[in-house]
């Protein structure tokens, strides 16, 4: 209890730390939402140009990105800051939380506030409200539930997958890259249906890289398109469980990797 | 001398890269998964399809390839190297640009000709094995060729000073980190690395046509996979040298500006 008294101080001081240079506060509410909206303009993009994608119903295919943003933004909020990390192992703070008494990843966290994630919820909860004031289906209290609790398999799948880089970046800080990378991959290639991909390279994204667990699998089994993904309908169903398993077993690696960190003194 | 100077500046980088294999390896992955990703991702759609927005199946392929090659023209990972503008203005060792006896001006150049001109080996490399395989189409003929080169150096001029600017507004904002964010990303969709610029809606090509961002990246490859046609391309080269122009005036007028505000620590 003492921990989270703690942990909710700190967030509030960040949050009026941010609002010191009103101007670049204002900036990031605003990189939050355009970064969103980017995500909307190029699945808008295609879906008008090439309607019926992957044999989806435009208002179907929608409910990925709305899942995938929604998804996103919790990430960002909640467990954000493992992104980027790299920066601060190369400037040496790690060094500095490995000395107080705070576990090293909640000081991660409450490094500063995610101002940009203020603009990234407010235009995904806006595109969710549309998706399903579009949709066809019934949105029963079942629906509602899976639908959250995939919102969190999600963000805990993206979590998994930064938490991930972020333990290569404490043997070399450079590792940063990917994460980059990480992030434009999932922006540009999580907000559609996959089918519309060769099987191969569908394939890569299901297993190799497992961003097709984050918002199109769980939109398949909501939309009925469970049995078309070309995974067994229990795998694309279990989604939610895997980005819980995902991140728990990020959260080991963490803790190991930080175990064998040297820091840049040895 | 100055050749030497010049030389030795502009080396930096591509040096660096040279010297941290994993780095390049990265890149070469990063590089080799985005192609086959982009170029299935454009077959995929066009598979039941005919031409959509004046673009056939080829052309859409084309270029978005090539915009994921050329994308690896600037992105190269300077931060590691701790020789951002806005590390220097951090950290307060901006003011060593100004101890030296090369203009500050000319180093960013000079330094981002080397990154240039390393990136575009890898760019070049990665063009010749998509053509070799057959992801990519190859120029109508010499005189596109031809025109598409001119347009793309004029492209890559254009994000220079664009890129530019950004680092020059670090003299006056403590931080930067959104700003540069926003033109980052707008730089990425106005210039058609997400998708190509036609097929998005009329009133986002008419809002982009009088901004820079198209110049660097639209214009160049919409001449290499013929949606805009030869007979057109002196009006666009025209335009892309006047941004160049006009980007250069200004961000000359900045680099005198900025320099009255860099104050050594304690002043």
């Amino acid at each position: 209890m003492n921990a989270v008294r703690i942990a909710w101080r700190i967030t509030r001081l960040n949050f009026r730390s941010q609002l010191e240079y009103r101007t670049e506060f204002l900036l990031m509410v605003a990189i939050g939402a355009i970064w969103q909206v980017s995500v909307i303009v190029f699945a808008t993009v295609l879906l008008t140009r090439f309607s019926g994608m992957g044999g989806w119903d435009s208002s179907d295919v929608l409910l990925i990105p709305a899942t995938r943003m929604l998804a996103h933004g919790l990430f960002v909020l909640v467990l954000g800051r493992m992104h980027g990390i790299g920066r601060f192992i190369q400037e040496g703070r790690i060094d500095i939380y490995l000395l107080r008494p705070m576990p090293v990843h909640r000081q991660v966290q409450l490094q500063y506030f995610p101002t940009n994630a203020i603009g990234d919820l407010t235009v995904a909860v806006g595109l969710m409200i549309g998706a399903l004031s579009r949709s066809h289906l019934d949105w029963t209290a079942g629906r509602i539930t899976y639908l959250t609790v995939c919102l969190i398999g999600g963000m805990l799948l993206e979590a998994a997958l930064f938490t991930a880089v972020a333990c290569a970046s404490l043997r070399f800080p450079a590792a940063d890259y990917w994460g980059r990378w990480l992030e434009e991959l999932l922006g540009t290639f999580g907000s559609y249906p996959l089918n519309v991909l060769p099987r191969a390279v569908g394939g890569f994204l299901t297993f190799g890289l497992p961003l097709a667990f984050v918002a199109y699998f769980p939109a398949a089994v909501l939309t009925g398109h469970g049995h078309d993904t070309g995974v067994p309908y229990w795998l694309a169903a279990a989604s939610p469980l895997l980005g819980l398993l995902a991140y728990l077993g990020a959260r080991l690696l963490w803790r190991w990797s930080l175990g064998h960190y040297t820091g840049v003194n040895g | 001398m100055a050749v030497l100077h010049a030389w030795r500046t502009a080396r930096v980088t591509p040096l660096g890269e040279l010297h941290a294999p994993p780095r390049m390896t990265a890149v070469l992955v990063r590089l080799t998964v985005q192609v086959v990703l982009v170029a299935s991702l454009w077959s995929g759609l066009y598979a039941n399809t005919g031409a959509k927005a004046g673009m056939s199946r080829e052309q859409a392929i084309t270029y978005a390839v090539l915009a994921v090659l050329a994308s690896r023209l600037r992105e190269l990972d300077q931060f590691a190297g701790r020789d951002t503008v806005i590390q220097h203005m951090h950290f307060g060792t901006i003011v060593y640009w100004y101890l030296r006896p090369l203009p500050p001006a000319r180093y960013h150049a000079l330094r981002a000709v080397g990154e240039q001109v390393y990136g575009a080996a890898w760019a070049l490399a990665g063009y010749a094995v998509c053509l070799a395989a057959g992801v990519v189409e190859p120029p109508g003929s010499a005189a596109v060729a031809g025109v598409f080169v001119l347009s793309l150096l004029l492209g890559q001029l254009v994000l220079y000073h664009v890129m530019l600017l950004l680092d020059q507004m670090c003299f006056w904002t403590v931080r930067n980190t959104a700003a540069m964010l926003i033109l980052i990303f707008a730089q990425n969709l106005m210039s058609g690395v997400y998708a190509p610029l036609w097929f998005f809606p009329g009133w986002f090509r008419t809002l982009s046509t009088f901004l820079p961002f198209q110049a660097t990246l639209n214009v160049p490859l919409s001449l290499y996979v013929g949606r805009i046609q030869l007979s057109d391309a002196g009006g666009q080269l025209a335009v892309q040298a006047g941004w160049v122009v006009l980007l250069h005036l200004f961000t000359r007028f900045l680099w005198r500006r900025a320099a009255r505000r860099v104050i050594s620590q304690g002043g």
